[in-house]
């Protein structure tokens, strides 16, 4: 099978050069060193920018920031039936919903001053994910794909952007084409599915049929010449060189221990942080884990409570885990929504609350990011921000800033338009120890 | 020759079986005769339709080419070259029935020599149950429709609704008519499932609607100016203000009596239980209210042009667009909010409706919209042609909104049956149709083609049931008794919490009888699958499965919606689901199987069952090149080659891209 991944390699390279020329309008080099990065910029900033992996935990739907993460315990009229608790951190108190996270805040920095012009779920995903506004016209990459781009793979041998459960649109790479693509995974348990061979096909007669299929495939491209078709021969390529690596068990978490399933949770997102650990320990670079069902317009309070113990009881193992392993330096966990819930207890709606995306909470851990610090912070009502202003942009620009990226590189879509990693968002330094 | 025999008007499974030949077979694929006329969709009101005959759609399919011809004139490029058979047949059963046709159904198109096939087999497909469960979809998708409206709560009476809709082709004007000024009981009226969908969220309903239906993006006016466009906050309130103060029917009864429950702490009591299920499946599934017609501004209003709870009074967005306005007053509350604003948005004189609804089956067709994204609103006069914009929409008035005439026309047209095109737009330059961008299947394109591959027609398969069963603890009751109209009916009825209360303990006595006494039918209503309300599991179309498919189904590996946000359907390539192609399904219930459709189906000389498996997965012949690669390889493999060579074949990039 040796001549199959020569070719695999030759396809590779061409497609790097291509890429490179067609998408950034530079020669080959920087891309092979693997970074076009900013440790310069980094030292220049005068912080530590010490992360090698990110996992970000998506909390779609719309966290109430209120009822986790900036509680106002004085105002009765806002909080409604949450009390407040304290941390392992001196002065620090949240939601009496997460009581495993607040045994391990002395690794946490809390923003409490998130901010965002976007209250519709859709256009919110899009910007935290990609730091944009959806236009009709591009398709901008995720962060993921742009760490893909800027950073490259650490282990070359699996994908290095991963998500788990969520739309596959949080694996897009937009305009930088599949090969920057995240690996989408529906469940945690089942890995990376249909990835080793089947049985009823020994080695032989796959190797016949891959080749069958180039043969077939050569005629249509020459006829139809197109970009996606033309992706999926890249992709074939990849899926074979992965079903042929060791490390292909990064996605298998059959092989964790009954009590590590159990210290997370046994749901999807507690699987989910569990294979999130388990990938970052086999090289994965950008792990994303879905948690859903927080758009709580209706029965708040029942229904936060509900998200808030599965998102505690993964949340704080994944940092303790990560830590035990001595992963914790090198990758940063940072926890986002869309936007947060508003201040005003709706009652014709069981007690509900709606969009709020003037104000809201991010939460990082791990990769130099300081611990047991809270950054910013809103108005008595959780309504408003009243100091240091963070946008989805400069989060995002912490997080890339955090894996070493510039910022402030400027790519090129094929179009020829200008983009930025997080736009026009600059990191929050002060963050990092 | 004679190809298409003109008898009945559907294909006769057991004839297909016998027919296997390439000449025989011919006889299997009846066709409706040319001189039967289409009838036109059912319409509402007194509008007084007249048959659509198959020589209108021919003339109005015409018209379009005249149209379109202008352009390449006046861009001085000649006229396209025409698709040949098989890329016709494989396009259109993708784009009608939303799968790749059959062995069968392929061979008899191809070796046909009748001049008027092409006319013949749009004819059939537009006829087919295929036609509604892919239509479905493309509606399912649009309205975000989910088996459960979240916590486990029913959303079947809906889906139905939805899915009825599209298989009785009603007019799409009224359609829309129903779902916007829908109130009641969802068993006795699914189409409130429209607003129970958005529970607690009126606010997105609201801008989902106009985007949906309008084409005009509003969500960035729920919080504030819009900031490219011409929205503003106000403007949006006075659209909410249509659709503000709908609640739950009786729901007071509901909450006293259910406090009661809690304060007792009989929460995981049987009546405590009943009650809470009466509220998850009874009391959330109904709309009282009909628009008050105005709404008291947020909190955080911050324009000079109102005050924070104020109140302010419905009044539609003025746009010369958007027709004649309607408004109504803020000094008492109507009971004729959603109608009024139902009849707004699809009036006549509205014609940002048109033109979307044109424009998203225009783009379903023909492959590049009119405008894009389909969902915002572009003035004909900004188009490409504007005559030929305005043309279409006017069509699709003419057509009373019979959305499955509009496609209809739209297959019959050259335009349609160009050969693929291969030129991109660049950024700003306006489309001229010269031929469809080869795309990839959608999710449920891919998923009922497998299907097509294992079992064949899929038509013949089972479809999802219709139950209105009372389901308690998760196994139907009371049936041949009571359904869940009548319960939903007399519940919401009942106007004390005392009655309620009283009410729950009967019922449960009764269905304490009924288990007793009445074990056989009950069992066999719990055959159809639990709590499931008939969506099936296994092979079936993507239609009858349950909506949004379970995680990790190939459906979501290939990108379905997750039917959480509008439009959120992918075609984008990820390496799971060149996995699922190498390794997964294929492999197993296709490639392996030797059961499957497309093995059964390849029969005779080695050369006859190559041609077979070429039509039955890339419905046309292989090139003499091809068929000696695939001789070799059944000469090296034997009978392995025959599943190397289906293998291969579904991992191409041809079986997954439309032409």
């Amino acid at each position: 099978m040796s001549i199959l991944n020569k070719q695999d390699e030759l396809t590779r390279r061409q497609f790097v050069s291509n890429a490179a020329k067609t998408y950034l309008g530079v020669g080959l080099a920087p891309l092979l060193g693997a970074t076009l990065a900013g440790r310069s910029f980094a030292q220049s900033a005068g912080s530590k920018s010490s992360a090698e992996a990110v996992i970000f935990l998506n909390m779609s739907g719309g966290m109430s920031h209120i009822d986790t993460f900036d509680i106002k315990p004085s105002k009765k009229e806002v909080q409604g039936p949450v009390e407040a608790i304290n941390t392992n951190a001196d002065g620090i108190q949240i939601s009496q919903y997460l009581p495993k996270t607040a045994a391990v805040m002395d690794k946490i920095c809390i923003i409490r001053s998130m901010t965002s012009q976007n209250g519709a779920h859709d256009r919110g995903q899009y910007a935290l994910h990609r730091s944009y506004s959806p236009r009709g016209t591009i398709v901008h990459p995720t962060l993921g794909a742009w760490t893909m781009k800027l950073k490259g793979r650490k282990n070359k041998e699996i994908p290095g952007f991963v998500t788990v459960g969520g739309g596959s649109a949080n694996a897009s790479a937009g305009f930088f084409g599949v090969k920057y693509a995240g690996v989408p995974l529906g469940r945690a348990d089942e890995g990376l599915k249909d990835s080793t061979r089947a049985s009823s096909v020994n080695e032989e007669d796959f190797g016949r049929r891959l080749k069958l299929a180039d043969a077939l495939n050569k005629g249509f491209h020459a006829q139809h010449k197109n970009t996606e078709a033309a992706a999926y021969d890249e992709l074939y390529n990849e899926a074979v060189r992965l079903m042929r690596s060791d490390d292909l068990k990064a996605f298998d978490i059959s092989k964790e221990s009954g009590s590590s399933k159990k210290a997370y949770g046994e749901n999807s997102f507690g699987q989910g942080c569990l294979l999130a650990r388990r990938l970052v320990e086999h090289g994965v670079r950008y792990v994303e884990v879905n948690l859903g069902g927080w758009d709580t317009h209706y029965d708040n309070f029942t229904a936060v409570e509900a998200r808030c113990n599965v998102l505690d009881q993964a949340y704080a193992s994944l940092l303790i885990e990560l830590e035990a392993k001595g992963l914790l330096d090198t990758t940063m966990v940072v926890l986002c929504s869309e936007f947060g819930r508003s201040p005003n207890i709706v009652a014709e709606h069981n007690n509900g609350r709606d969009h709020h995306p003037a104000a809201f909470c991010s939460v990082l851990a791990g990769g130099g990011i300081k611990g047991g610090t809270v950054y910013g912070s809103t108005d008595s009502k959780g309504d408003r921000v009243k100091k240091d202003k963070v946008t989805i942009q400069d989060l995002n620009a912490t997080i890339a800033h955090g894996l070493g990226m510039d910022v402030s590189a400027v790519l090129h879509s094929p179009s020829g338009r200008p983009f930025q990693v997080a736009h026009k968002g600059k990191p929050v330094t002060r963050l990092f120890s | 020759m004679r190809d298409f025999t003109p008898s009945t008007n559907s294909l006769r499974p057991q004839l297909r079986n016998i027919c296997l030949s390439a000449k025989s077979l011919a006889c299997s694929l009846v066709i409706l005769p040319l001189t039967v006329s289409v009838e036109a969709a059912p319409t509402d009101e007194n509008k007084k339709a007249e048959p659509v005959t198959e020589e209108k759609l021919l003339a109005a399919a015409h018209q379009i080419d005249v149209q379109v011809g202008k352009i390449f004139k006046k861009k001085g490029i000649s006229v396209p070259e025409t698709a040949s058979d098989s890329v016709f047949l494989r396009r259109s059963f993708l784009l009608a029935v939303g799968r790749i046709p059959t062995v069968e159904e392929a061979r008899v198109f191809i070796e046909s020599g009748d001049p008027n096939k092409r006319v013949l087999i749009v004819r059939y497909l537009m006829k087919s149950k295929g036609y509604q469960s892919h239509m479905g979809n493309w509606m399912v998708d649009m309205l975000r429709v989910r088996d459960n409206f979240g916590n486990n709560r029913t959303a079947a009476p809906y889906t139905q609704w939805v899915r009825k809709a599209v298989a009785e082709n009603r007019p799409y004007d009224q359609i829309t008519r129903e779902l916007l000024s829908a109130k009641g009981a969802i068993w006795e009226n699914g189409a409130v499932g429209y607003y129970i969908r958005d529970k607690g969220m009126p606010l997105d309903n609201m801008s989902n609607t106009m985007r949906l239906f309008l084409g005009t993006r509003m969500e960035c006016a729920q919080c504030h100016d819009h900031p490219f466009d011409d929205w503003e906050r106000m403007d949006f309130y006075k659209l909410a203000a249509f659709t503000n103060g709908q609640n739950e029917i009786n729901r007071g009864v509901y909450n006293t009596a259910y406090r009661a429950i809690r304060e007792a702490k009989e929460e995981r009591t049987p009546v405590g239980r009943m009650i809470r299920y009466f509220g998850d499946e009874i009391y959330y599934g109904s709309v009282a209210g009909g628009g008050t017609g105005r709404i008291k501004l947020p909190g955080d209003y911050q324009y000079n042009d109102g005050d924070p709870g104020e109140w302010v009074n419905a009044h539609t967005p003025y746009e010369k667009s958007f027709g004649k306005g309607v408004r109504l007053s803020k000094r008492r509350d109507s009971d004729d909010g959603l109608e009024r604003f139902a009849n707004w948005v699809t009036d006549a004189k509205n014609a940002r409706f048109a033109t979307i609804i044109t424009n998203r089956m225009w783009k379903r067709i023909i492959g590049t919209g009119l405008f894009e994204p389909v969902d915002e609103y572009v003035a004909p006069e900004e188009t490409t042609s504007p005559e030929l914009t305005r043309h279409v929409a006017e069509l699709m008035q003419e057509l009373n909104y019979d959305l499955r005439a509009f496609q209809h026309v739209l297959m019959l047209t050259r335009v349609y049956a160009f050969d693929s095109s291969i030129k991109e737009l660049s950024p700003g330059e306006k489309p001229i149709f010269d031929g469809r961008k080869i795309s990839r299947m959608s999710a449920e394109q891919y998923w009922d083609s497998l299907v097509t591959l294992i079992a064949g027609n899929p038509d013949k398969l089972p479809t999802r049931g219709v139950s209105n069963a009372i389901y308690y603890g998760n196994k139907p009751v009371l049936v041949g008794e009571m359904d869940m109209a009548t319960l939903q009916k007399e519940v919401l009825a009942i106007d004390s919490p005392k009655a309620l209360k009283k009410y729950a303990q009967d019922l449960l006595t009764r269905i304490q009888k009924g288990t007793r006494s009445g074990g056989k039918k009950n069992k066999d209503m719990m055959m159809r699958g639990r709590g499931g309300r008939g969506a099936l599991k296994g092979i079936a179309r993507a239609s009858e499965l349950s909506s949004p498919a379970p995680k990790g189904h190939v459906l979501q590996i290939f990108g379905q919606s997750d039917r959480l946000l509008l439009d959120s359907a992918t075609k984008e390539a990820n390496a799971t689901q060149v996995l699922s192609m190498m390794n997964g399904q294929v492999e197993k219930l296709v490639v392996a199987n030797s059961e499957a459709h497309i093995h059964r189906l390849s029969q005779g000389s080695v050369q006859d069952r190559i041609r077979s498996l070429f039509l039955g997965t890339l419905s046309r012949a292989p090139s003499a090149q091809e068929m000696k690669l695939m001789e070799a390889e059944i000469a090296a493999r034997g009978d392995a080659g025959y599943r190397n060579i289906i293998s291969a074949l579904v991992n191409t990039r041809e079986f997954i891209f439309i032409p």
